[in-house]
């Protein structure tokens, strides 16, 4: 999977505008990280979330689809999704949660602890549900994570004027560029088809 | 709760009417007991549009008092969808009021004679059946509006809209809410045919003058509810997720899951689902000046429910839940929250459960009527076709079994007539088993207590062996049926599962009220009752093991993405109710 961008590009934007990224989170972002680690070694030692937060509130998991018992002996490999939940209401949402005592009704589509894989370089998709969008959400942002072009423009316009007015500076690959200037000439500065890494420092 | 109100529709001379004591059904409530009146009065074989048949509504065991979530209100009859024994419950103001009048049970039997229609008035003082032919064929919020310049905004409105007088089985029977808005449903199984058959439009509780309902031990009561509430609101799933986004914060996890029936069940995922999730629903609701978070009662301390407005901020309906969203969105391909919004008003006020009715337009979509996808074909079909009665309105507003024989679709989702919901029975095999034994037809709720490890019902289960899947189904089933009698929201059932001392606080509060003591084992002895009772009725009414299936189809064709098929074969399906 991709581990490069094309086109590197920091915003500094208040704190509140993190429900702006919703929808990107929840269908998914591209992270760069160390692959053919356990989850629990991905999001406590890769991603900096602690431990008790990871038991107590990530209670429902999927990788690849497959909903996760064990966080240490479930891997990441190059190009998996994680999709990651608080606890779920409803029997299905029982049924999904992580050993949970209702977990025999989806043994189908369980996650059975696998062979570790190689290490290296990789990406992971890791898609964020319900609270944990505006928790954890913004570590991720902070992080960097890869997007195409076309990705960006839809963010930046579906944002408009909140994300315009929220955004305190900005970097493009290296050079700053008046807020503005990015939102106007969105179209002539970054070409649909270009990955990108994107980091977020967030204000207030 | 102290009396029954029975009325005979049929009488000669017009309705009448009488007052019995409630004996037995005194310390009852919801589907206890109308699941017990029903089994006991209606002769299973009749014609659920017949005068045979009746229709018990009844309130919680604890409605009416001050205690929390104890609002939901129960409606019995045969079924005209599933021709088997029907509850269906709805949140909103009435169970709370008729509570407070006194009533146990209301029993609405017989049929007129002439083809007038009826409204039922009660107050602390009497019962008023008159007829009133100015409310023929009015659907919902305009009947509310019209009712409430009429019997004013103290009081709780049940009605049917113009799908129940049409005697469609998809009719609801509507409750209103605390903003007087007819927007809670008893949905599933055609309970508004049957009110339409008794031709009562509309019945008005109205409580003024009277008190809430006394416990026999005040300050346990209080202390047990205070408990009671401090579980449900620190709890995960009730005190924080449920408020913020409803139930439709399962729409992403299922579609991760691969579990969310796509387009008439033929795959698992759904591309446009973060379109129509919960948390995309959420924002788009508070953006517009709506609510993300309300109550369907006063009482309520979980708000699971919303308000979703129009483009223009103006309120369109309340906001949709999961089942609802998955019915009009992704099973007929659908991923625009306003489309689906507006179908829930439709629904609302024409007077239709959602789940069937998006099931029977995505069957629809199936057999070639409109495509998949086709948001304003399926805003025109429930509109200008169910809401106008013509002869395809009729068939979609019959229930999905219909549609799809009409159209000749051979993947009907189904079992004992009535839609299957919003979660995969292939994904979530254990919830499948539920659907096929149920003796309510496919339902979701009816195996939704997930406090099965608590209340130690049937002992433990060992899920790896192969009938574990219809062991655990067969518990849930019980202490859902428990949980449905004493009328509290099912949604209690998370801080049940996870603290021990939540569900001490609610038989605390049974306890206390009553005056004697409730253990677990009462809990699921009552439940148990209900569930030989309502499978007695069933046998009765014709219907055998054959019939405790899910449609091959989940058998014989896999779901993608995980591509796999419902595996618990039908001998194991015939032990759920081999409890001795
Ligand atoms: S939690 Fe939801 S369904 Fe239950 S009583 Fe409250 S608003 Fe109604």
């Amino acid at each position: 999977m991709q581990t490069s961008a094309n086109l590197q590009l920091q915003l500094t934007l208040n704190s509140v505008l993190i429900s702006e990224f919703y929808p990107l989170l929840q269908r998914g972002v591209w992270l760069p990280v160390t692959t053919g680690c356990s989850v629990m070694n991905l999001l406590n030692s890769q991603l900096g979330i602690a431990e008790v937060y990871v038991q107590d509130r990530i209670t429902t998991l999927f990788l690849d689809g497959k909903a996760i018992d064990e966080l240490t002996s479930a891997y990441i490999e190059d190009g998996s999704t994680l999709a990651l939940s608080t606890a779920m209401p409803g029997l299905v949402g029982s049924t999904m949660r992580r050993g949970g005592h209702l977990a025999a009704m989806r043994g189908e589509i369980t996650c059975h602890p696998s062979q570790a894989v190689a290490t290296g370089a990789g990406t992971v998709k890791i898609k964020l549900f319900n609270m944990l969008m505006k928790e954890i959400g913004p570590l991720l942002l902070e992080r960097g994570i890869f997007l195409s072009g076309a990705e960006l423009i839809t963010l930046l316009t579906a944002g408009g004027a909140s994300l315009r007015n929220g955004c305190d500076s900005v970097i493009l690959d290296g050079f700053p560029l008046p807020c503005a200037e990015l939102f106007e000439q969105l179209p002539t500065r970054v070409n649909p088809q270009q990955m990108m890494l994107l980091k977020v420092i967030w204000q207030g | 709760m102290d009396k029954i109100l029975r009325i005979n529709m049929g009488a000669s001379g017009g309705p009448s009417q009488s007052i019995e004591k409630a004996g037995e059904f005194t310390a009852l409530g919801g589907r206890a007991t109308t699941s017990m009146i029903v089994a006991k009065e209606v002769p299973p074989d009749c014609h659920p549009l017949g005068a045979e048949n009746k229709l018990v509504i009844a309130p919680g065991m604890l409605s009416g008092t001050t205690g929390a979530m104890s609002g939901r209100i129960s409606v019995g009859c045969k079924s005209p969808l599933t021709g088997g024994i029907k509850e269906s419950n709805a949140g909103g103001q009435p169970a709370q009021v008729m509570a407070r009048l006194g009533y146990a049970a209301i029993i609405i039997e017989g049929k007129p004679a002439t083809d007038d229609l009826y409204k039922i008035h009660i107050d602390k003082d009497k019962v008023t059946i008159s007829v009133d032919n100015s409310l023929k064929l009015m659907d919902n919020y305009p009947l509310i509006e019209k009712l409430r310049k009429e019997h004013g905004d103290n009081a709780a409105y049940m009605s049917i809209g113009s799908a129940g007088e049409r005697k469609m089985a998809a009719a609801s029977i509507a409750c209103t809410d605390p903003e007087l808005r007819p927007s809670r449903h008893c949905g599933r199984g055609g309970v508004g045919a049957v009110m339409g058959a008794k031709q009562v439009k509309a019945i008005i509780f109205d409580d003024k003058g009277c008190q809430q309902r006394p416990p026999k031990d005040p300050d346990g009561f209080k202390a047990a509810n205070r408990a009671y509430v401090e579980g449900i609101r620190k709890h995960a799933v009730s005190g924080e997720g449920l408020p913020a986004y409803g139930t439709n914060i399962l729409t992403n996890v299922l579609n991760e899951a691969g579990g969310y029936p796509t387009r008439n069940f033929k795959t698992g995922f759904f591309e446009g689902g973060t379109n129509i999730s919960g948390e995309t629903q959420a924002e788009l609701e508070v953006k517009r000046g709506g609510l993300a978070t309300h109550g369907c009662h006063r009482g309520c301390v979980i708000q699971c429910s919303g308000v979703y407005n129009d483009k223009d901020g103006k309120f369109l309906t309340k906001q949709p839940e999961y089942e609802t969203v998955w019915s009009h969105g992704g099973h007929c391909g659908i991923d625009d929250l306003d489309t689906i919004a507006m179908l829930d008003y439709l629904d609302d006020n024409i007077g239709v459960d959602t789940i069937e009715m998006g099931v029977a337009i995505g069957v629809a979509m199936d057999g070639g009527v409109i495509e998949f996808g086709d948001g304003e074909g399926a805003i025109r079909l429930v509109r200008d076709e169910v809401g106008k009665g013509t002869p395809l309105g009729r068939i979609l507003g019959n229930g999905a079994a219909m549609t799809g024989k009409a159209f000749a679709v051979e993947r009907v989702p189904v079992v004992k007539g009535q839609a299957i919901p919003a979660y995969d029975p292939r994904t979530v095999q254990g919830i499948g088993v539920t659907y096929a034994t149920s003796t309510m037809g496919a339902d979701h709720t009816a195996g939704y207590a997930v406090a099965t490890n608590i209340l130690k019902v049937g002992g433990d289960v060992d899920p790896l062996k192969p009938e574990g899947q219809v062991e655990l189904s067969r518990n849930l089933q019980i202490a859902t049926t428990a949980i449905d009698s004493t009328g509290m929201c099912l949604f209690i059932a998370f801080p049940i599962l996870d603290q021990p001392e939540t569900f001490d606080a609610l038989l605390g509060m049974l306890g206390a009220f009553y005056g004697t003591k409730m253990t677990g084992d009462d809990v699921i002895a009552l439940g148990k009752k209900v569930l030989n009772m309502e499978r007695e009725f069933n046998k009765k009414a014709g219907f055998g093991a054959e019939d405790d299936r899910l449609p091959r189809f989940f058998k014989t064709e896999p779901l993608p993405p995980h591509n796999i098929t419902f595996a618990v074969k039908d001998e194991e399906l015939d032990e759920l109710y081999n409890w001795g």
